[in-house]
């Protein structure tokens, strides 16, 4: 693959659309076979493909996706992807082939598509990420000549995005590898026919199902926002259209309870995958102000009870809310703790239970927070609220515990810990850029997590418990640079961990390290705990061999010839 | 400071910041790579992430003090595929490291070996 293929995509991607374009790369190739296709005879599928029934995509792509006497649509029927990836496949076909849409038009072969060649939820959940425009370390890449032919230019969640036919496989890879000068993709054909087959027992169970179409109603939301702690509180979820809904979310700051009020519309594809944009109901002041318009990309849960997603917005998609839906009912529900931690042999620590339908009454031995841990009193209590006092064994079982309230539980909302052994800085490593004229910065927030070392009495092994937020201070050091160094060429960070990249751009890259030190927590030498995060500040673009490159997410594409761009 | 220039930089090390990852940001040209030097330290922290791994750890001088030095190595993506982990080094490991040492005279290395106390190798990057 070659940095033109990319360039193009990027070219033809518009960077903040509603559904935003991911899938350039394959969804071009697939193009680019389509536009083949008209040319050549249909090759020999031995597979089943999935007929298309639907009367405005066979009126508008019939005319180059010959149609079969089952229904089957050249490439369409053995193809199978998210919504982002039909949507780019639409613009490409506008794009590049002259095929006319209304936006309504587009809207209902997207949809029809992304239902009809879409994915299971069991599908989509591994590539979530990528349309979450996560920053993600994929570490599923089966060996390093994969790695050089899937993921030089695009995620490999991309390629994992799509489920294809083994003869659409292979299509597909004649093309990628003659237009863009891979040498070899025969184990990518080979790895991607079994891992992201056309068939799947995941497909066709999901595919034969009833999905419940009306999510319209109250919702209870939890919403988690680096730098700024845990939010609760609900959406209201109105019918806008078919599948489309307009949402008012009302949340609660669980750490100084400020609110945020947000308002936008929702298109839910396939009974599950949620695509909207929202913003909030007053101006936004500053660049990670939470009323900043945001893109909101969800996963329902197969029953529909519940969602988990990310909205988030920023010129790299930086800024965030982790998000968790779950449906009200009538039942008393619980939906968050104030807190995340209890340290052992504490004692009357007051813990804050946010809820929905609390009762009229309500005792200690409503709440239980598991072995070791005693609920000395309930303090007060509303229908949303429960303000409780616990006291903590010295023996109590250290790690996660579950938080119930009667019948509704909380699972590991609880970690019991004895000390915090480490500070980890959360992203552990991460880019940042300055901008120019054309390119906004690209800011970064951290947060600095508590540790307790787990079971087997190691840090930094997989069975370490998060603790919380740690109070710490923030400060920047620049890679080999003495200890105490000015920063300020390269950004200054907020008491609240808001790195800021500086308004001048230096033209070169710095590697630095953002470093967190513990206000209260110290060590077993009685030093201060300290964090660090190892982050580069890049620029914007820069320039080789006449073409310019520019950030997106975590690397560099090919943006074209440089002649003519500011 | 650890600066790379992007637009006069050579073609290797640009090449590196080709489409891809943050991998790979900046080449090794800080450091020394006709020289070489082993220490004996032990480790304070190691950093198992992009675009470098990094280890830190201190080493006696010939004066008795301890000074703080800094090892950049490879990235998480080689060094699973060889076994490693975030937990491969712990703070407290006594190590013998050896690398390219940094041309401003910082204690810094782009490591490419590494041993433990007993001599065992835990690392050659160049095997």
């Amino acid at each position: 693959m070659t940095a033109t293929f990319r360039r193009r995509a990027a070219q033809f991607a518009p960077r903040h659309g509603l559904v935003h374009g991911l899938a350039g790369s394959l969804v071009l190739c697939t193009l680019l076979v389509a536009q083949d296709s008209r040319q050549t005879a249909p090759a020999t599928e031995r597979e089943e493909g999935i007929p298309v029934t639907d009367p405005l995509v066979i009126a508008k792509c019939g005319t180059c996706h010959v149609r079969d006497e089952r229904g089957n649509m050249q490439r369409i029927s053995w193809a199978r992807t998210t919504p982002e990836s039909w949507q780019e496949v639409l613009k490409q076909m506008i794009l590049l082939n002259g095929l006319s849409l209304t936006p309504p038009e587009a809207r209902s072969i997207v949809k029809y598509l992304s239902s009809s060649h879409g994915l299971a939820p069991e599908e989509a959940g591994p590539v979530m990420y990528d349309v979450e425009r996560r920053i993600h370390e994929e570490t599923n890449i089966p060996t390093e000549s994969l790695q050089e032919t899937c993921t030089k230019c695009h995620s490999f969640a991309r390629a994992l995005s799509w489920r294809r036919s083994i003869e659409d496989w292979k299509q597909f890879a004649d093309s990628h590898a003659a237009r863009y000068k891979i040498r070899s993709t025969g184990e990518a054909v080979e790895f991607l026919s079994k891992a992201a087959p056309l068939h799947t027992p995941e497909w066709d169970a999901w595919n034969s199902r009833s999905v419940t179409k009306d999510l319209a109603g109250r919702w209870l939301v939890t919403a988690s926002v680096p730098g700024h702690g845990n939010y609760y509180g609900e959406m209201q979820m109105d019918r806008a259209g078919d599948d489309e809904y307009d949402t008012r979310v009302n949340l609660t700051s669980v750490r100084d309870g400020s609110p945020v009020q947000r308002s936008g519309r929702s298109a839910v594809f396939g009974g599950y995958a949620w695509r909207g944009r929202s913003k909030g109901t007053g101006p936004a002041s500053s660049p990670d102000d939470l009323a900043n318009e945001a893109r909101e990309v969800l996963l329902m849960a197969p029953d529909q009870s519940t969602a988990t997603g990310r909205w988030f917005w920023g010129q790299y998609q930086e800024f965030e809310f982790n998000v968790k839906l779950r449906r009200a009912s009538s039942d008393p529900t619980l939906i968050g703790v104030d807190r995340s931690s209890l340290k052992t042999g504490s004692i009357a620590t007051r813990i804050r239970l946010t809820g929905d339908h609390f009762p009229d009454q309500v005792a200690p031995a409503d709440l239980d927070l598991g072995p070791g841990v005693t609920v000395r009193g309930v303090v007060s209590h509303s229908p949303s609220e429960i303000v409780a006092e616990v006291d903590v064994a010295a023996d109590a079982r250290l790690g996660k515990h579950d938080v119930a309230f009667r019948r509704s539980v909380l699972p590991d909302a609880m970690a019991i810990y004895d000390r915090i052994d480490y500070i980890k800085v959360t992203p552990d490593s991460i880019v940042s850029a300055f901008g120019d004229r054309t390119h906004p910065k690209g800011y970064q927030q951290f947060e600095a997590i508590g540790y307790q070392r787990g079971a087997d009495g190691k840090a930094h092994t997989a069975d370490d418990v998060a603790l919380g937020p740690v109070n710490v201070t923030w400060s920047v050091q620049v890679f080999h640079e003495v200890e105490g160094s000015s920063s300020d060429l390269v950004g200054t960070m907020s008491p609240a961990g808001l790195f800021t990249p500086a308004t001048d751009n230096p033209n070169i890259n710095f590697d630095t390290w953002v470093i967190a030190t513990a206000t209260g927590e110290k060590d077993q030498k009685d030093k201060p705990l300290v964090g660090k995060s190892y982050m580069v500040v890049t620029i914007p673009t820069y320039t080789i061999n006449g073409r310019q490159y520019v950030r997106e997410l975590g690397r560099w594409v090919d943006d074209g010839p440089a002649s003519g761009k500011p | 400071m650890k600066i790379t220039s992007l637009t006069f930089a050579p073609l290797a090390t640009l090449l590196l910041l080709m489409p891809g990852s943050a991998q790979g940001h900046h080449g090794w040209t800080e450091f020394d790579e006709k020289a070489e030097v082993t220490v004996e330290g032990t480790v304070t922290d190691f950093h198992y992430v992009n675009p470098h791994c990094v280890v830190e750890f201190e080493v006696k001088d010939e004066t008795g003090h301890v000074r703080k030095w800094q090892g950049e190595f490879s990235n998480p993506g080689v060094l699973s595929r060889r076994g490693w982990n975030a937990a491969s080094l712990e703070a407290g490991d006594k190590l013998t490291i050896t690398g390219h040492p940094a041309r401003n005279n910082v204690l810094a290395l782009h490591v490419f070996r590494i041993r433990s106390s007993n001599g065992d190798l835990k690392l050659d990057l160049r095997e």
